[in-house]
């Protein structure tokens, strides 16, 4: 009769503990995103701060980045969808990357206090950004392996957890950091 | 970094009429070594031969070569004492000016305790600890300090008539390297190296996993650093700001260079890196010559495993808000 029980609450044991594992991966995934989310805003308010020092030079850069912000900027940042946030991630990152290339061609401005704290500042941010992306992606990676192996994916399919989106990498990222060390 | 041919010139133009007064007194100290070894040889002759006659008493036979190696002991200990001081004061002391005028050294002291626990690459409190060679200094903008240190934990135990003995376990030994980091950070991450992934594979992962004591296991991309190495630490985010894609490929290449077994942690605003070394570093030799370059380099090269870190992990890279 004993082991009979024992099989019994192991079989019903096994599938909660699934069910659960797979819960803590997607709030893993959640918490990590919402710590990337408010870097990249942190990132998306510090760009009119850019827009303002880098006035008067590298025009062509400044506009591109002024065109991205604008094409958001009538929204709040809570109503941008996950989705669009990863893509709008790409586009700034490229945008200030532009700026910051352009800026290398005005000594007298890289050497002007306030440019270079933003410099530091954006440097920063860029590392944190780049590290919440990876952080990001291996907790998807761990959720995905779980939604797709075997026997994960029985519950998985049960319980609706669908495979998440990973953040781009850009290729020069993956050979060395954004912010050149 | 200086080169091996400005080493070279600085050993021939310094180092060399140090290691000659060195050499002397190396030479004496052979001598007591040898001239103990003699009169012990001939006591213990002396008296096998009276014991022999008078009927192989034990106190005669013993206590003559006792009395000598005691004596012999103490004198060749003073002079050895005193040519590893003279050795040191002289001779690392000059290297590690050498190396960069910016660096000071201490042949007495070492890390302090505290540092080392508060590392936490080592989580055993040790019962016994010890150290020496204590260089600290800047290397641009980074500070750093180092030393040799070894780490030992005790066990008693009792035998079948009763008596306890103590047993000395090494916990670290080798040189402690400790360092001003270049980003800000608030969380810690401990860099391990890995066996068990090595041995037992994606298995080995889960069990890494289950480390209650280390914090959250950091799963990192490069395939490479992971083989070398587990990564734990308080917060994912914050561990793979510390340790970007070029940090990982840093270490790595740091641990091949110096072929030891390599541990590093960040805390603190610090990072602290610990190489395992079985020799003592250091300390200089007695039964061959020190008028040779050879052991000079040696020498030069071990201090610079240590001063390079700031080159070799890039730490006076400071573009970001840390300056």
């Amino acid at each position: 009769m004993w082991p009979l029980i024992v099989i019994l609450i192991i079989i019903l044991l096994v599938p909660v503990a699934m069910y659960n594992s797979l819960i803590a991966k997607r709030n893993q995934v959640r918490n990590i995103f919402a710590t990337t989310d408010a870097l990249l805003k942190k990132r998306f308010d510090l760009i009119p701060n850019l827009v303002t020092t880098v006035k008067g030079y590298a025009d062509h850069e400044r506009r591109l980045l002024e065109d991205i912000t604008r094409a958001r900027a009538n929204r709040n940042w809570d109503q941008i969808s996950d989705d669009e946030k990863i893509v709008m991630d790409n586009a700034f990152r490229k945008a200030v990357g532009g700026v910051m290339l352009a800026v290398e061609n005005y000594p007298d401005l890289k050497a002007s206090v306030n440019f270079l704290h933003l410099q530091r500042t954006l440097n920063e941010l860029e590392e944190q950004i780049s590290a919440a992306r990876r952080a990001y992606n291996a907790s998807v990676m761990d959720y995905n392996n779980a939604v797709e192996m075997f026997p994960t994916n029985i519950i998985a399919a049960m319980g609706n957890f669908q495979r998440k989106n990973f953040f781009e990498i850009p290729e020069t990222e993956r050979q060395a950091p954004a912010v050149s060390e | 970094m200086k080169t091996i041919e400005q080493l070279k010139a600085f050993y021939d133009t310094v180092l060399v009429k140090d290691l000659y007064v060195l050499e002397e007194k190396r030479r004496r100290l052979v001598n007591t070594f040898l001239v103990t070894a003699g009169i012990v040889g001939i006591l213990a002759l002396g008296g096998l031969v009276i014991g022999a006659q008078a009927g192989g008493s034990a106190l005669i036979v013993f206590i003559p070569p006792g009395l000598g190696i005691l004596i012999g002991g103490i004198v060749y200990g003073i002079q050895r004492k005193d040519y590893a001081g003279d050795f040191k004061s002289r001779i690392i002391r000059g290297l590690v000016g050498f190396l960069d005028p910016g660096l000071t050294y201490s042949e007495h002291g070492c890390i302090a305790e505290s540092d080392y626990m508060a590392s936490k690459i080592f989580t055993q409190r040790p019962d016994r600890y010890t150290g020496d060679d204590y260089v600290c200094g800047r290397i641009g903008a980074t500070s750093i300090e180092f030393s040799e240190l070894h780490s030992e934990y005790k066990t008693t135990s009792t035998d079948s008539k009763g008596r306890t003995q103590t047993h000395w376990h090494t916990i670290f030994k080798g040189l402690f390297f400790i360092a001003d980091f270049n980003k800000h950070f608030n969380c810690e991450v401990v860099v391990l190296p890995d066996t068990a992934e090595r041995f037992f594979g994606r298995f080995g992962q889960k069990l890494q996993a289950l480390n209650f004591f280390r914090g959250q296991l950091i799963k990192l991309e490069d395939p490479e650093f992971e083989r070398f190495f587990v990564v734990y630490g308080s917060d994912q985010i914050q561990a793979r700001y510390i340790l970007s894609t070029s940090l990982m490929q840093r270490i790595t290449r740091f641990a091949q260079k110096t072929g030891q077994t390599v541990y590093l942690s960040f805390g603190g605003s610090r990072v602290h890196v610990a190489i395992s070394y079985r020799k003592n570093l250091f300390e200089p030799r007695i039964f061959s010559t020190m008028l040779d370059f050879g052991p000079v380099r040696e020498y030069y090269e071990d201090l610079q495993v240590a001063v390079g870190i700031v080159d070799d992990l890039n730490l006076n890279t400071r573009i970001w808000t840390k300056q």
